[in-house]
């Protein structure tokens, strides 16, 4: 048997767009594969059809030699293959060994007849099966009582349960702190030692680099190339994965910060159940500063962006915007006072995707002349700014300012959010995951616009879970650790090691 | 027969596929598919449904009958007609008004029936008031006591989280053994078992007035109500209040976030609703009938919610469903005295169009993948289908 | 004081088997308004069932009851159906489905009882005429001081309704298809992901909260109404769905609930009867499980968590 996994000529469409275009790619027994692309490049379509959730539209599969047809992830873990998604497919109240028993579930028979689901079995089944492969959980613990790190843990033994030898791992990277990277890297390794074969799911060059034997890239759903990763520089996948040159490395130039824009002193903020998640945090940004907050995803960060912008009410403490304190104000007052907010979810918070192009660019500015005129908005005026704002930001969308958001691709719709905040030219600017599920091209484009409000003197409050993204745009940084800021500091001043080690709670790195 | 499924499916993108056309053909193609099953309906009980469909509109003036009454002619049929459109065109704007600031009204009966008893009380037993001042006093209370009843609902969902779906049935209930508990202590008319009929001059139809040899029934409600629905729409679509409650009503996360103050708008939305609940109430009870029947809830109230949903919550789409489905209602009594289908079938043609307009959604969606993908792939298609683009 | 517990609890159970039918398909993630309609049809179908064999089957024999209740489960479960299709193959809005299958319930049980009576009956009605289950009392237990009472004057159908309700709560809470189903209403991709089809489990829970519905309906029309017509569809499909609410969609809490609305019901009867009112204050007392349903609503709405994927349409692939 040469190879364990065979897809040849695979190809699968979608109303609008081909996701995969007669892709063949060829998986060894026990190699680490790396399959690299960008958003949207095709690379978790591609992994779903081997998983079962899609069927392809031309092509096959053939698994250790024999040619299947996989119509269903159950199929797929008869034929030993395992995905962990990027988004978790995890159930919130369950148990860790619920979810993981979840479809194989072992029974007893309660009276000697009633078959009924054995707890205590599956909780010792995952107790053993977590020590056999170090992957340390507690499986009477209910998920959403964990941190990303451990879920991602439950995920993996949901795999190995199922006696997966084909592993698939969809980006998982994205959402952990260096050091639990290194740690994942590490299991992921031994996992090959023991004869798994592991398919990777990555856009992160270097750990590719790190972990992988080979590497096939894919771009706008065609295979351009498969490499040995030891004789390939980061730079030549980085080239094969965008299809042309890379963009120009970003210049970020030195400026005078100017005065303090945004205060926030002694916050607190409680959640629904009324348990702290911000807890007494202070910092302060300048105009001309990229204030970034580090952290793992769940440390409070998004609901410290929330409560500065009103929409979270805070449960102690001060705002502070250009001297004045906005505590009390409610979300439209706070936007005049000079508030522009970025939220991380563009789809439910930033943008009604019901609404067309226009009616979103005016979002926050219908009530204001001349846009409407005692109560009465103004058409004309409206279609105007839309046009206007669609080409300074360069929108792109079927129909123009008459476009459903909805219908729109991710990157676009997130310049509509990012066009209409700025245009709003106010002091403040709070960017919370700005380039989340954007693809390269995208998030050079973000980045550079969130530079230059920098040097048009701007204050910037960057909130994100990519390290990349902090080391590479901000001037300081406060690291938000169960709500606690724990270290601010001169980003210049500070590793990504040193960052990752105050993102998990490490005192004194 | 493969072959004919080709020419259905490509009949049907022809007619649905245009997607800006969607609003209406879809709509109107739910319409014609209930009617067809209808139709069905009726043969299977052995009339003929062509004549039976033809009783309808002539139920409703719109044909004219073979014979009349001393006094009546299509045009009074017709008059009759619009006295029973009034209430559902009121009562359906009610429901579309909510269903845009993204609720669901289903307390549209209570509200209407809470209406029309405070009238009734405070204004249609009075005696001694001039007509204009009886009928202005109906409208004002009606709307007052409207607004009041759906602003309630507003409330409890902004303060309290209550589910309106939920709290307006609950209230449905709660109005109707209250009223019916009043007109039972009250105001109970013992030959009708009704309440006591209202003052003349509280009437917001005038009866049987004099005309070309004629009896007529002028509805004056109905002017109010056409008129009412195109200021709905520009209120809805050209202003910024109509702007923050269909913000609210798509997205009120992206609402809020935008500084929209979402719960006030909330409430006022659910005011509006029931102001025009409240009209419906007073030109029903008030207009349509002149009294009020005790421990029953006006039907019109949950038909509304039909001829929202079938007119895309758009005034103008109001409109013209709501024509369609009274005529459904009042050209069943004349139907089923002349061709013996039970007068129930209309409630159930309406429940079936309600399926189908459930439907529409699907609809578009399969008929935009067909278009897409083309006759042939459609079912490869959909075994791959995906609710989003997305990595 | 007897009498408002033995009358509490014949109202009370039934809307309590009609809940824990809810608590089945929303914790599968199908919103269900259409429990009102499922009762209303599954009644019509067991009402049906007795006009229909009364020349075979003694009228108020034990067989006819008995075949009268599983014909009106199975008149709720298919009528059921209508909704599993709208809401899990056709996408529809799932709030939309229920309230439009409620009204078409209504509409077409109305036309057909009208239709079929003049056929089966000879005389043209909008009624079924039923007569009143069987009551029994069991013996020794309701002979215990105080409590006892409980056991007495009990319809037959409440004890099936008990007994329907433990096996219920089994299946839910402790087999294989309780932890499936109920992980289909927080992340139904999981559930797709494991390899289980969240469409069949998803029907599967409709279908229960048809049957148990169509049961509750029985239970009314041989009980407080003691006939099918229209006046069956009183709200008690949403005083359930009310009690499955303040019960935050489990089992044991939802009975507490519905045991407060037969109880409110029962004893505000009692003190119509006791103070010698007149008829009209009857319609007062109806007034009570409704408005302590809003009530309770206010007050438990705020902190209640419904299932996480509830009235989301799943769609295979869907991240």
């Amino acid at each position: 048997m040469e190879y364990m996994v065979e897809m040849r000529h695979i190809t699968k469409r979608f109303p609008g767009i081909v996701a995969n275009d007669d892709v063949t790619i060829q998986i060894r027994p026990q190699e680490i594969f790396a399959l690299l692309g960008e958003n949207g490049a095709g690379k978790s379509t591609l992994m779903s059809m081997l998983f079962g959730m899609y069927e392809p539209d031309d092509g096959e599969i053939w698994i250790r030699g024999e040619r299947v047809r996989i119509t269903s992830p159950n199929q797929a873990a008869g034929l030993n293959i395992g995905m962990v998604h990027q988004h978790f497919k995890l159930v919130q109240n369950f148990t860790a060994a619920e979810n993981i028993v979840l479809g194989t579930e072992p029974v007893k028979r309660l009276f000697g007849a009633l078959p009924c689901f054995d707890k205590q079995q599956a909780e010792q089944q995952i107790r053993d099966l977590s020590h056999k492969y170090g992957l340390e959980i507690d499986p009477a613990k209910r998920i959403s009582d964990m941190d990303v790190s451990a879920r991602q843990r439950v995920e993996i033994l949901k795999m190995l349960y199922r006696r997966a030898e084909i592993l698939i791992f969809d980006e998982p990277t994205a959402v952990l702190t260096p050091q639990e990277i290194r740690f994942l890297l590490e299991i992921i390794r031994e996992l090959k030692d023991q004869g798994k074969t592991v398919i990777l799911i990555s856009h992160k060059l270097e750990e590719i680099k790190q972990i992988a034997d080979r590497c096939a890239v894919l771009n706008h759903g065609r295979l351009t190339a498969v490499r040995d990763v030891k004789d390939t520089s980061t730079r030549e996948m980085a080239a094969l994965m965008i299809g042309n040159e890379l963009p120009e490395p970003m210049e970020k130039k030195e400026i005078q910060v100017s005065r303090e824009i945004l205060r926030v002193e002694h916050l607190t903020v409680e959640n629904k159940n009324h348990l702290p998640v911000v807890r007494d945090v202070s910092f302060s940004v300048r105009g001309g500063e990229i204030f970034a907050v580090a952290g793992v995803a769940g440390n409070g960060q998004i609901e410290l962006a929330d409560a500065i912008a009103g929409l979270l009410k805070a449960k102690d403490g001060g705002i502070y915007l250009n001297g004045a304190d906005i505590s009390q104000f409610n979300v439209k007052r706070r936007i005049v006072s000079g508030l522009s907010y970025i939220p991380e979810d563009r789809q439910t918070t930033g943008l009604v995707l019901d609404f067309s192009l226009a009616d979103n660019l005016i979002l926050k500015k219908y009530g204001r002349e001349p846009f409407s005129r005692r109560g009465i908005l103004n058409p004309d005026e409206i279609g105007r700014y839309a046009e206007e704002l669609i080409g300074r930001y360069d929108i792109r969308s079927a129909r123009g300012k008459r476009t459903l958001v909805r219908s729109m691709s991710g990157g676009n719709q997130q310049k509509a959010v990012i066009g209409r905040e700025i245009d709003l030219q106010n002091p403040l600017l709070i960017f919370v995951q700005p380039t989340r599920g954007l693809d390269i091209g995208a998030i050079d484009k973000i980045h550079r616009q969130i530079l230059k409000e920098r040097e048009a003197g701007k204050a910037i409050l960057l909130i994100s879970l990519e390290l990349d993204e902090i080391m590479k745009l901000s001037d300081t940084v406060g690291v938000i650790y169960n709500g606690t800021m724990t270290r601010i500091s001169d980003a210049k001043s500070l590793t990504a090691d040193q960052i990752g080690a105050y993102m998990m709670g490490v005192k004194g790195a | 027969m493969k072959k004919g499924k080709h020419l259905i499916q490509r009949g049907l993108i022809l007619l649905l596929g245009n997607e800006k056309t969607q609003p209406i053909t879809l709509p109107l193609f739910a319409v014609f598919l209930s009617l067809l099953l209808g139709m069905v309906i009726i043969a299977v009980t052995g009339a003929n449904p062509v004549n039976a469909y033809q009783n309808l509109l002539q139920g409703c003036g719109i044909l004219p009958k073979p014979s009349y009454a001393a006094y009546k002619n299509s045009f009074t049929d017709f008059t009759g007609f619009l006295n029973a459109w009034t209430p559902m065109l009121f009562a359906s704007l009610a429901v579309a008004v909510a269903l845009k600031a993204g609720m669901f009204n289903i307390g549209v009966s209570g509200q209407m029936l809470i209406s029309g008893f405070m009238a009734s009380i405070l204004a249609g037993y009075a005696d001694g008031l001039s007509g204009l001042t009886a009928k202005f006093l109906v409208l004002l209370v009606g709307i007052a006591v409207g607004m009041l009843s759906g602003g309630l609902v507003g409330w409890l969902k902004y303060r309290f989280r209550v589910n309106e779906v939920v709290s307006t049935i609950m209230l449905n209930y709660i109005l109707l053994y209250a009223v019916s508990f009043c007109i039972h202590m009250w105001y109970i008319n013992p030959v009708s078992r009704q309440s006591a009929p209202v003052t003349q001059a509280s009437r917001l139809t005038l009866l049987d007035v004099s005309a070309g040899g004629m009896k007529i029934d002028i509805p004056l409600g109905i002017l109010l109500a056409i008129g009412i629905a195109f200021l709905l729409r520009f209120l809805l679509n050209r202003t910024t209040f109509g702007f923050e409650i269909r913000a609210a009503g798509k997205s009120p996360e992206a609402a809020r976030y935008a500084g929209m103050q979402v719960g006030k708008n909330m409430v006022l939305a659910m005011m509006l609703s029931g102001a025009l609940s409240g009209l419906a109430g007073v030109t029903y009870y008030l207009g349509y009938f002149g009294s009020i029947r005790p421990k029953v809830l006006p039907a019109v109230g949950f038909d509304a919610i039909a001829v929202a949903l079938l007119g895309n919550s758009n005034p103008a789409g109001v409109i013209l469903s709501s024509f369609l489905i009274s005529i459904l209602e009042k050209g069943n009594t004349y139907m089923s005295s002349r061709s013996g289908v039970p007068g129930e079938i209309a409630s159930v043609i309406t429940g079936i169009l309600l399926l189908v307009s459930a439907c529409t959604g699907y609809i578009r969606y399969r008929i935009n993948r067909l278009k897409e993908c083309g006759p042939n792939t459609e079912e490869k298609g959909r075994k791959g289908r995906r609710g989003e683009q997305s990595v | 004081m007897n009498r408002m517990i033995i009358d509490g609890l014949a109202f009370a159970l039934p809307l309590f088997i009609m809940a824990v039918g809810g608590i089945y398909s929303e914790q599968s993630g199908i919103t269900n308004l259409a429990l009102e309609g499922f009762q209303g049809v599954g009644a019509f179908t067991g009402a049906l069932f007795v006009i229909m064999s009364a020349d075979v089957l003694k009228p108020g024999s034990l067989p006819q009851i008995l075949l009268a209740f599983a014909a009106a489960m199975a008149g709720g479960a298919v009528y059921s159906l209508l909704h599993a299709l709208l809401c899990i193959r056709f996408r529809a809005n799932m709030v939309i489905s229920g309230i439009v299958i409620n009204i078409l319930a209504m509409a077409v049980t109305a036309y057909l009882t009208k239709q079929l009576n003049p056929l089966l009956t000879g005389a043209p009605s909008d009624k079924f005429q039923l007569g009143v289950s069987m009551r029994i009392t069991i013996p020794v237990l309701s002979n215990i001081p105080v409590l006892g009472v409980v056991f007495k004057d009990l319809y037959l159908f409440e004890i099936w309704i008990v007994l329907l309700a433990v096996i219920a709560w089994f299946i839910l809470y402790k087999s294989r298809f309780g932890l499936r189903l109920r992980a289909c209403g927080d992340h139904p991709q999981a559930v797709d992901a494991a390899g289980v089809r969240v469409e069949r489990i998803r029907l599967w829970a409709v279908l229960v909260s048809g049957a148990l519905s169509g049961f509750a309906g029985m239970c009314f029309a041989y009980s407080i109404s003691a006939s099918f017509s229209s006046a069956i569809y009183a709200g008690y499909g949403y005083l359930a769905i009310a009690a499955m609410i303040f019960g935050n969609w489990k089992i044991l809490p939802a009975l507490g609930a519905c045991l407060l609305f037969g109880f409110a019901r029962s004893g505000g009867n009692e003190i119509v009867l006791l103070l010698q009112m007149p008829g009209a204050y009857a319609d007062l007392v109806m007034i009570l499980p409704y408005l302590l349903t809003l009530l309770l609503l206010v007050f438990f709405s705020g902190n209640n968590q419904a299932p996480r994927a509830l009235g989301e349409v799943y769609e295979k692939g869907k991240r």
